[in-house]
Protein backbone atom coordinates (compact mmCIF):
# COMPACT_ATOMS: atom_id res chain seq x y z
CA UNK A 1 0.00 0.00 0.00
CA UNK A 2 3.01 2.07 0.51
CA UNK A 3 4.62 1.24 -3.03
CA UNK A 4 1.36 2.21 -4.15
CA UNK A 5 1.25 5.32 -2.72
CA UNK A 6 4.92 6.57 -3.57
CA UNK A 7 3.62 5.57 -7.07
CA UNK A 8 0.60 7.16 -7.29
CA UNK A 9 2.15 10.34 -5.92
CA UNK A 10 4.83 10.06 -8.53
CA UNK A 11 2.75 9.40 -11.41
CA UNK A 12 1.12 12.67 -10.15
CA UNK A 13 4.13 14.23 -10.28
CA UNK A 14 5.33 13.38 -13.74
CA UNK A 15 2.05 14.42 -14.96
CA UNK A 16 1.76 17.87 -13.77
CA UNK A 17 5.23 18.50 -14.70
CA UNK A 18 4.40 17.23 -18.46
CA UNK A 19 1.24 19.44 -18.12
CA UNK A 20 -1.25 16.71 -18.99
CA UNK A 21 -2.14 13.30 -18.50
CA UNK A 22 -5.20 12.99 -16.13
CA UNK A 23 -4.35 9.67 -14.75
CA UNK A 24 -3.56 8.42 -18.01
CA UNK A 25 0.49 8.04 -16.97
CA UNK A 26 2.21 5.32 -16.52
CA UNK A 27 0.26 4.25 -13.64
CA UNK A 28 -2.48 3.31 -15.89
CA UNK A 29 -2.86 0.64 -18.42
CA UNK A 30 -5.34 2.96 -20.58
CA UNK A 31 -2.36 5.79 -20.98
CA UNK A 32 -0.06 3.17 -21.70
CA UNK A 33 -1.74 1.80 -24.64
CA UNK A 34 -3.17 5.05 -26.05
CA UNK A 35 0.75 6.26 -26.19
CA UNK A 36 1.63 2.73 -27.50
CA UNK A 37 -1.17 3.32 -30.61
CA UNK A 38 0.00 6.82 -30.85
CA UNK A 39 3.42 6.54 -30.87
CA UNK A 40 3.30 3.77 -33.70
CA UNK A 41 0.81 5.92 -35.79
CA UNK A 42 3.92 8.82 -35.35
CA UNK A 43 6.57 6.28 -36.15
CA UNK A 44 4.73 5.57 -39.33
CA UNK A 45 6.73 6.54 -42.67
CA UNK A 46 5.70 9.77 -43.90
CA UNK A 47 4.97 9.25 -47.77
CA UNK A 48 6.94 11.42 -50.29
CA UNK A 49 3.45 13.56 -51.21
CA UNK A 50 3.88 15.35 -48.07
CA UNK A 51 7.52 17.23 -49.05
CA UNK A 52 6.40 17.04 -52.42
CA UNK A 53 3.36 19.31 -51.77
CA UNK A 54 5.49 21.33 -49.31
CA UNK A 55 7.85 21.76 -52.15
CA UNK A 56 5.06 22.48 -54.83
CA UNK A 57 3.57 25.27 -52.39
CA UNK A 58 6.78 26.88 -52.04
CA UNK A 59 7.22 27.17 -55.86
CA UNK A 60 3.96 28.47 -56.42
CA UNK A 61 4.31 31.46 -53.41
CA UNK A 62 3.47 34.67 -55.60
CA UNK A 63 5.85 36.45 -52.94
CA UNK A 64 9.14 34.67 -54.56
CA UNK A 65 8.01 35.43 -58.35
CA UNK A 66 10.43 38.00 -59.90
CA UNK A 67 9.30 39.68 -62.58
CA UNK B 1 1.72 38.27 -49.16
CA UNK B 2 4.55 37.48 -47.50
CA UNK B 3 7.03 34.39 -48.41
CA UNK B 4 7.04 31.59 -46.30
CA UNK B 5 10.13 31.18 -44.41
CA UNK B 6 12.51 28.56 -44.85
CA UNK B 7 11.67 27.96 -40.89
CA UNK B 8 8.21 27.72 -41.33
CA UNK B 9 8.72 24.95 -43.91
CA UNK B 10 11.01 22.62 -42.00
CA UNK B 11 8.72 23.13 -39.10
CA UNK B 12 5.75 22.10 -40.99
CA UNK B 13 7.72 19.41 -42.04
CA UNK B 14 8.69 18.22 -38.85
CA UNK B 15 5.26 18.18 -37.71
CA UNK B 16 3.61 16.15 -40.34
CA UNK B 17 4.14 12.70 -38.32
CA UNK B 18 2.19 14.10 -35.52
CA UNK B 19 -0.34 15.90 -37.67
CA UNK B 20 -1.09 12.06 -39.50
CA UNK B 21 -1.27 10.81 -36.18
CA UNK B 22 -4.07 12.50 -35.25
CA UNK B 23 -5.82 12.80 -38.06
CA UNK B 24 -5.61 8.95 -38.31
CA UNK B 25 -7.30 9.04 -34.91
CA UNK B 26 -9.89 11.27 -35.86
CA UNK B 27 -10.71 9.23 -39.03
CA UNK B 28 -9.66 5.96 -38.29
CA UNK B 29 -8.86 5.50 -41.92
CA UNK B 30 -5.18 5.84 -43.27
CA UNK B 31 -6.01 7.25 -46.73
CA UNK B 32 -8.71 10.00 -44.89
CA UNK B 33 -6.01 10.68 -42.77
CA UNK B 34 -3.22 11.80 -45.29
CA UNK B 35 -5.96 13.37 -47.33
CA UNK B 36 -6.38 15.43 -43.96
CA UNK B 37 -3.21 16.08 -43.75
CA UNK B 38 -2.87 17.62 -47.34
CA UNK B 39 -5.25 20.08 -46.72
CA UNK B 40 -3.97 20.86 -43.33
CA UNK B 41 -0.67 21.38 -44.74
CA UNK B 42 -2.00 23.81 -47.54
CA UNK B 43 -4.11 25.69 -45.50
CA UNK B 44 -1.72 26.43 -43.26
CA UNK B 45 0.83 27.67 -45.97
CA UNK B 46 -2.17 29.87 -46.95
CA UNK B 47 -2.38 31.74 -43.66
CA UNK B 48 0.73 31.42 -42.33
CA UNK B 49 0.79 34.94 -41.95
CA UNK B 50 -2.00 34.12 -39.02
CA UNK B 51 0.61 31.88 -37.21
CA UNK B 52 2.57 33.88 -34.76
CA UNK B 53 5.83 32.99 -34.37
CA UNK B 54 7.36 31.90 -31.15
CA UNK B 55 3.51 30.28 -29.90
CA UNK B 56 2.74 26.51 -30.46
CA UNK B 57 2.94 25.37 -34.38
CA UNK B 58 1.74 22.10 -33.78
CA UNK B 59 -1.17 23.07 -31.31
CA UNK B 60 -2.26 25.37 -34.31
CA UNK B 61 -1.59 23.23 -37.09
CA UNK B 62 -3.55 20.57 -34.83
CA UNK B 63 -6.36 23.28 -34.59
CA UNK B 64 -6.62 23.46 -38.82
CA UNK B 65 -6.67 19.68 -39.20
CA UNK B 66 -9.29 19.17 -36.52
CA UNK B 67 -11.39 21.74 -38.03
CA UNK B 68 -11.06 20.80 -41.20
CA UNK B 69 -12.26 17.03 -39.93
CA UNK B 70 -15.27 18.81 -39.10
CA UNK B 71 -16.03 20.80 -41.71
CA UNK B 72 -15.62 17.87 -43.95
CA UNK B 73 -17.91 15.59 -41.95
CA UNK B 74 -20.76 18.22 -41.94
CA UNK B 75 -20.75 18.50 -46.01
CA UNK B 76 -20.31 14.51 -46.27
CA UNK B 77 -23.55 14.83 -43.59
CA UNK B 78 -21.31 12.18 -41.16
CA UNK B 79 -20.68 8.87 -43.44
CA UNK B 80 -20.20 6.12 -41.48
CA UNK B 81 -16.91 5.32 -40.00
CA UNK B 82 -14.27 3.34 -41.94
CA UNK B 83 -15.43 -0.50 -41.04
CA UNK B 84 -13.75 -1.84 -43.58
CA UNK B 85 -10.55 -2.79 -41.66
CA UNK B 86 -8.04 -0.68 -43.47
CA UNK B 87 -6.13 0.42 -40.78
CA UNK B 88 -6.32 -2.82 -38.49
CA UNK B 89 -4.94 -4.32 -41.83
CA UNK B 90 -2.10 -1.80 -42.78
CA UNK B 91 -0.66 -1.49 -39.30
CA UNK B 92 1.10 -4.35 -37.70
CA UNK B 93 -0.08 -6.05 -34.70
CA UNK B 94 2.55 -6.55 -31.87
CA UNK B 95 1.66 -9.42 -29.76
CA UNK B 96 0.70 -8.56 -26.40
CA UNK B 97 3.52 -8.96 -23.71
CA UNK B 98 3.16 -10.32 -20.78
CA UNK B 99 -0.94 -11.26 -21.47
CA UNK B 100 -1.84 -7.50 -21.41
CA UNK B 101 -4.28 -5.66 -23.34
CA UNK B 102 -3.69 -6.37 -27.14
CA UNK B 103 -3.21 -2.85 -28.97
CA UNK B 104 -5.64 -4.42 -31.89
CA UNK B 105 -8.33 -4.58 -28.96
CA UNK B 106 -7.33 -1.05 -27.63
CA UNK B 107 -7.61 0.23 -31.32
CA UNK B 108 -11.19 -1.39 -31.52
CA UNK B 109 -12.18 -0.07 -28.58
CA UNK B 110 -10.68 3.31 -29.26
CA UNK B 111 -12.76 3.36 -32.65
CA UNK B 112 -16.00 3.13 -30.33
CA UNK B 113 -15.93 6.27 -28.82
CA UNK B 114 -17.91 9.52 -29.45
CA UNK B 115 -15.28 11.35 -32.00
CA UNK B 116 -15.55 14.22 -29.19
CA UNK B 117 -14.14 11.97 -26.56
CA UNK B 118 -11.57 9.90 -28.68
CA UNK B 119 -9.89 13.51 -29.64
CA UNK B 120 -10.00 14.94 -26.37
CA UNK B 121 -8.20 11.23 -24.87
CA UNK B 122 -5.45 11.63 -27.68
CA UNK B 123 -4.50 15.62 -27.32
CA UNK B 124 -4.27 14.37 -23.84
CA UNK B 125 -3.00 10.72 -23.07
CA UNK B 126 -0.86 10.92 -26.43
CA UNK B 127 -0.66 14.49 -28.20
CA UNK B 128 1.30 15.43 -24.98
CA UNK B 129 -0.80 18.75 -24.61
CA UNK B 130 -2.26 20.41 -21.70
CA UNK B 131 -5.71 20.45 -20.68
CA UNK B 132 -5.24 24.28 -22.36
CA UNK B 133 -3.89 23.32 -25.33
CA UNK B 134 -6.27 21.03 -25.83
CA UNK B 135 -9.23 23.38 -24.94
CA UNK B 136 -8.07 25.86 -27.44
CA UNK B 137 -7.73 23.53 -30.08
CA UNK B 138 -11.45 22.17 -29.55
CA UNK B 139 -12.69 25.40 -28.92
CA UNK B 140 -14.36 24.32 -25.72
CA UNK B 141 -13.83 24.78 -21.93
CA UNK B 142 -11.17 23.30 -20.48
CA UNK B 143 -13.50 21.55 -18.08
CA UNK B 144 -14.96 19.97 -21.01
CA UNK B 145 -11.76 18.95 -22.14
CA UNK B 146 -11.74 17.14 -18.29
CA UNK B 147 -14.95 15.91 -18.72
CA UNK B 148 -14.72 14.16 -22.10
CA UNK B 149 -11.10 12.72 -21.22
CA UNK B 150 -12.96 11.21 -18.16
CA UNK B 151 -15.57 9.48 -20.00
CA UNK B 152 -13.18 8.28 -22.40
CA UNK B 153 -11.35 6.61 -19.81
CA UNK B 154 -14.29 5.29 -18.24
CA UNK B 155 -15.86 3.98 -21.30
CA UNK B 156 -12.36 2.60 -22.06
CA UNK B 157 -12.37 0.67 -19.67
CA UNK B 158 -15.94 -1.06 -19.89
CA UNK B 159 -15.52 -1.93 -23.04
CA UNK B 160 -11.96 -3.48 -22.68
CA UNK B 161 -12.73 -4.77 -18.97
CA UNK B 162 -10.32 -3.36 -17.31
CA UNK B 163 -9.89 -4.18 -13.24
CA UNK B 164 -7.95 -3.20 -10.78
CA UNK B 165 -7.30 0.63 -11.88
CA UNK B 166 -9.95 1.63 -9.66
CA UNK B 167 -7.42 2.57 -6.71
CA UNK B 168 -5.69 4.97 -9.54
CA UNK B 169 -8.88 6.40 -10.38
CA UNK B 170 -11.10 9.44 -9.10
CA UNK B 171 -8.64 9.60 -6.25
CA UNK B 172 -5.59 9.71 -8.57
CA UNK B 173 -7.63 12.37 -10.99
CA UNK B 174 -8.60 14.66 -8.01
CA UNK B 175 -4.74 14.35 -7.06
CA UNK B 176 -4.35 15.71 -10.51
CA UNK B 177 -6.42 18.49 -10.74
CA UNK B 178 -6.15 19.81 -7.47
CA UNK B 179 -2.16 19.58 -7.42
CA UNK B 180 -0.28 17.50 -5.81
CA UNK B 181 -0.08 17.06 -1.79
CA UNK B 182 3.62 16.18 -2.14
CA UNK B 183 4.44 19.12 -3.14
Amino acid sequence: MKDMTKDILAGAESRRRNGSGDALGPNSEIGRKLKQYYDELVSDDVPDRFSQLLSQLEQAEPAQKKD
Amino acid sequence: MAAVSQGFKTDLLGAIPSLRAFAVSLTQNADKADDLVQETLVKAWDKHESFQPGTNLKAWLFTILRNEFYSQMRKRGREVQDSDGIMTARLAVHPAQHGQLDLKDFRGALEQLPEDQREAIILIGASGFSYEEAAEICGCAVGTIKSRVSRARTRLQEILKISGEDEYGPDAISTQVTGSPAS
